[in-house]
């Protein structure tokens, strides 16, 4: 059975955003099969603060939900820093087939034991490096460029570790940054760079993908014991349905990004596998650094898939 | 206070990226000046008010004014303080990404301000009652500092 | 209805004159009761979270850098340097005032502290010189005004964090408006001085000119080190902040030789303390913007609106409208902190950008320091200068109307705002 509810639910990234049709898509079928009466009223734009803020009131109870990056999550469960691991996905279909497996369960079940439920794990794209000085072919470009990234460990490692001067900064003055050279370069993935505009302000865009970090969609464990088994199943469903929405509207968004970054006259330039390897196997001491920290036991699980979907 | 936060962030400069721990070290030494300071800020009466309404009031409706508002301050404070208390065990168990110190260490600091404040407005409620309030502590709720050098922080604010 | 529990709770505790801060935080508390999701974390988590930011720690080092200027003996060389300029020509003393004012406004983010510093040294001057007394504090208060709109701003670094707009760019965009607003005040006082018997200084020769010139050199570097440091490469505000106070510092200690060691213990806890009440309510404007977004009482707003919301130019003047209100009545942080989350949601849904919607809500908010009852840089003009509040407020009328069509020529024109903006940003 259903009761009315009204499931306050965060973003940190606009309306606009792919996320937008997801939560659209999860407000209809939640509409659907409750007859109505589980709501969803969105938050957009850290309106209701960060994501680790948002994430800290559902382990408190006093809010019901959040579409979260799980970067800035590490602090509250280490194993979520293994989708920090620099070059961990090769493409989409690896990142689906792990996340939605078995894989993608383990963590969800961690996150339990901190008072999260995770629903889905949603798409928030292949991160990739710009930047105004030059095309990023092998790892070695990587040398004295003045990058901003975020502000955690792993990242901070990886880009040290390629020989970069790693900067941190909040996203707002990014563009400034970027504009008046006091930075070389940012790294996000296409739809970001396209809706913050940072093409205006870059030359060279290098489809790097050193990292996918995918957005979990949180319920509060507190609240959801509360629920009825309907309302639980129901939301499990609804999150699932949308997920699939929300990751075919970002992959479109994100082609049509690079076309339109692309179309201002950004060069764009692929790695070729060989080089892509050798980033690969450049960042690989970063996984060795941090494997302790995230728990050698997810490190291992995650190594043990990713041969599986490569069919080593 | 300031000199460390000071400090830190020159650290920044002479080092360049060097101490990835200066951002969120500095930014946690904030937190605390501000908490800490917001008590002995309280404590002179310096916090940004308005006294349009009371400055026209007799000594009776002041007195009764600053029960009032004290008694409010002590339901804000015990509101901060249980809230803090609650969130005690999802801040121990959440880590600052870069110096990995227990975020309690940081958010700790809700228990001091929410403690000394609450204890001022008590001691304030008491002074009131016992017939204890100076002349000068009340022209000050009234927003009459004339002869007060701590409300000169407002005019180095606005 | 929402909005009459909020105006009830917030108006309602700061009229018992209780701090603006707990003000807020009745407001939450309020607006927890009324929602039904009455929760002691939601205060407690908002309260902490609203003080760590980095980009706040740009207040304290803006603060210090004002302090030590204050002290190192900064606002009397740049009188100097301006009366060797202009003493000398018809109501020169009051151009003085407004040049000092703008050059001040780039030192430091404090308009009292301008303003005190300016009255104290410019009032007795102009007494002995004849002027008018109750327009020449309006004049000095008016050009005071100017600070928090010229960077470096306490009040723009607060609304870049609450308003989530790059604090950097609003700071290039002040810059313009700022002089518009000094220059409609060398204006208004042309046309109110020109009938005036007054006594003119000396011309200053050239060597005169030139030795002041060259003892204010380094106060006047040092908005070419802010401005310098975010257009070329120091990058963020709070890095520009640390190096004006290290730079106050140095000046103010070897180079000045008026700061003495033994005076920086006051000059910190002075930062400190002020850094303080700032964060305070910072802190407790969270809890209550967090509960406004919550309620959706900008939504309420601009369902009230509607008919305003096509026309931007109409939208704007209904804000200035109300900020100007709100303003003759709260303090300026207050102002800043309690309408940002009311009035954001509605600039973004209306298509306004916000970086124009912030200079012109500064320089609104600035207008409300010398509008009274609550005008805080009338009562420190009428202190220093020793004139009767009600004289002040007539003698700052014709300055303070330069001013309003200043911002009237600014809602009708963003142009004015956007295009100097492009050029600072060098594009
Ligand atoms: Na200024
Ligand atoms: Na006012």
């Amino acid at each position: 059975q259903f009761t009315e509810r009204n499931i306050r639910l965060s973003n940190g990234v606009n309306e606009d955003h792919p996320n937008g049709k997801g939560v659209d898509k999860f407000r209809a079928c939640l509409a659907d099969k409750s007859g109505g009466k589980m709501k969803v009223q969105g938050f957009w734009g850290n309106a209701l603060g960060g994501d680790l803020q948002a994430t800290q009131a559902l382990r408190s109870g006093t809010q019901e939900m959040v579409v979260t990056s799980s970067s800035p999550l590490i602090g509250i469960l280490p194993d979520l820093g293994v989708f920090d691991l620099p070059f961990l996905f090769a493409n989409e279909k690896e990142a689906d087939a792990i996340l939605d497996g078995s894989f993608g369960k383990h963590i969800s079940d961690k996150l339990e034991t901190v008072g999260l439920v995770n629903l889905a794990y949603w798409e928030n794209g292949f991160r990739n490096l710009t930047n105004s000085r030059r095309p990023v072919e092998k790892w070695e470009d990587f040398k004295g460029l003045k990058v901003r990234v975020m502000q955690n460990n792993v990242f901070l490692d990886t880009f040290k570790n390629m020989g970069a001067n790693a900067v941190p900064m909040a996203f707002g003055e990014v563009f400034t940054a970027l504009e008046t050279k006091a930075i070389d370069g940012q790294e996000n993935p296409f739809v970001t760079i396209d809706t913050s505009k940072f093409y205006e302000v870059q030359k060279y865009l290098s489809v790097t993908r050193h990292a996918y970090t995918p957005f979990l969609v949180l319920y509060s464990k507190k609240l959801w014991d509360g629920l009825s088994k309907d309302e639980q199943a129901a939301l499990r469903d609804c999150a699932v349905v949308s997920r699939d929405e929300q990751r075919k509207v970002i992959r479109e968004l994100s082609q049509a990004s690079l076309d339109k970054i692309k179309g201002e006259g950004t060069v764009v330039n692929e790695l070729n596998a060989q080089e892509a390897q050798r980033m690969r196997e450049q960042a690989r001491s970063v996984w060795d650094k941090h494997a302790a920290t995230i728990g050698p036991e997810t490190v291992k699980m995650m190594q043990a898939e990713i041969d599986k979907v490569r069919g080593k | 206070m300031v000199v460390m936060v000071f400090g830190n962030v020159v650290l920044r400069y002479l080092f360049d990226t060097g101490i990835d721990v200066s951002e969120e070290l500095s930014r946690y030494f904030f937190v605390w000046l501000t908490f800490i300071g917001a008590v002995v800020v309280g404590r002179e009466h310096a916090h940004l008010g308005v006294e349009t309404l009371v400055s026209r009031l007799g000594d009776k409706g002041r007195k009764l004014c600053m029960v009032l508002s004290d008694l409010f301050i002590i339901a804000c404070c015990a509101v901060f303080f249980w809230g803090t208390w609650q969130q005690a065990e999802i801040n121990a168990t959440n880590y600052a990404p870069i110096t990995e110190i227990s975020m309690l260490w940081i958010y700790g600091v809700g228990f001091f301000a929410s403690l000394g404040l609450g204890l001022l407005a008590a001691l304030r409620i008491l002074r009131v009652v016992s017939g204890r309030m100076s002349e000068q502590e009340l022209r000050a709720f009234a927003g009459d500092y004339s002869d007060d050098a701590a409300h000169a922080l407002r005019e180095r604010l606005e | 209805m929402t909005i009459v529990v909020f105006l009830t709770s917030l108006l309602g505790s700061m009229a018992l004159g209780m701090p603006i801060a707990f003000a807020l935080i009745v407001c939450a508390l309020a607006l927890m009761l009324w929602l039904g999701n009455f929760d002691s974390q939601i205060v407690a988590q908002n309260m902490i979270i609203g003080a760590d930011n980095f980009q706040l720690l740009a207040v304290p080092f803006f603060l210090l850098a004002g302090e030590l200027m204050n002290v190192g003996g900064l606002s009397k060389r740049i009188v100097n340097f301006a009366l060797a300029c202009l003493g000398h020509i018809h109501g020169g003393l009051g151009y003085v005032a407004i040049v000092a004012a703008l050059i001040l406004a780039a030192l430091s983010g404090s308009a009292a502290a301008d303003t005190a510093a300016l009255a104290a040294i410019l009032i007795p001057m102009m007494r002995n010189a004849g002027y008018d007394i109750p327009r020449s504090a309006g004049l000095i208060a008016a050009g005071g005004i100017i600070a928090p709109v010229i960077p470096p701003s306490i009040g723009f670094i607060i609304f870049g964090v609450a308003a989530n707009v790059s604090i950097s760019q609003l700071f290039l965009a002040g810059v313009v408006p700022g002089l518009m607003m000094g220059l409609s005040l060398v204006v208004a006082w042309a046309i109110v001085v020109r009938r005036d018997k007054l006594e003119r200084a000396p011309r200053a020769s050239m060597r005169e000119r030139g030795k002041a010139f060259i003892d204010g050199f380094f106060a006047l570097m040092m908005p070419v080190l802010i401005l310098g440091g975010i257009k070329w490469g120091i990058v963020t505000p709070t890095e520009a902040a640390v190096l004006a106070a290290v730079y106050a510092l140095v000046i103010g200690m070897f180079v000045y030789r008026e700061l003495k060691p033994s005076m920086l213990y006051g000059v910190f806890l002075t930062a400190a303390k002020t850094t303080a009440v700032v964060m305070f309510l910072v802190a407790a404007a969270l809890v209550s913007a967090w509960l406004i977004t919550q309620a959706n009482i900008p939504g309420e707003i601009s369902g009230l609106i509607q008919p305003l919301m096509g026309n931007k130019t109409a939208l704007m003047f209904a804000m200035m409208f109300l900020v100007v209100i709100v303003g003759t009545a709260l303090d300026f942080s207050p102002t800043v902190l309690i309408l940002t989350p009311v009035l954001m949601p509605i600039v973004k849904q209306a298509g306004i950008d916000p970086v124009y919607f912030g200079v012109l809500f500064i320089i609104n908010n600035a207008i409300g320091l010398i509008t009274p009852p609550v005008g805080i840089v009338l009562n420190v003009v009428s202190g220093v200068a020793r004139v009767p509040m009600g004289a002040v407020i007539r003698g700052v009328n014709p300055f303070l109307m330069a001013q309003i069509f200043v911002l009237v020529l600014l809602i009708v024109f963003p142009d004015l705002v956007m295009v100097p903006l492009a050029w600072l940003r060098g594009r």
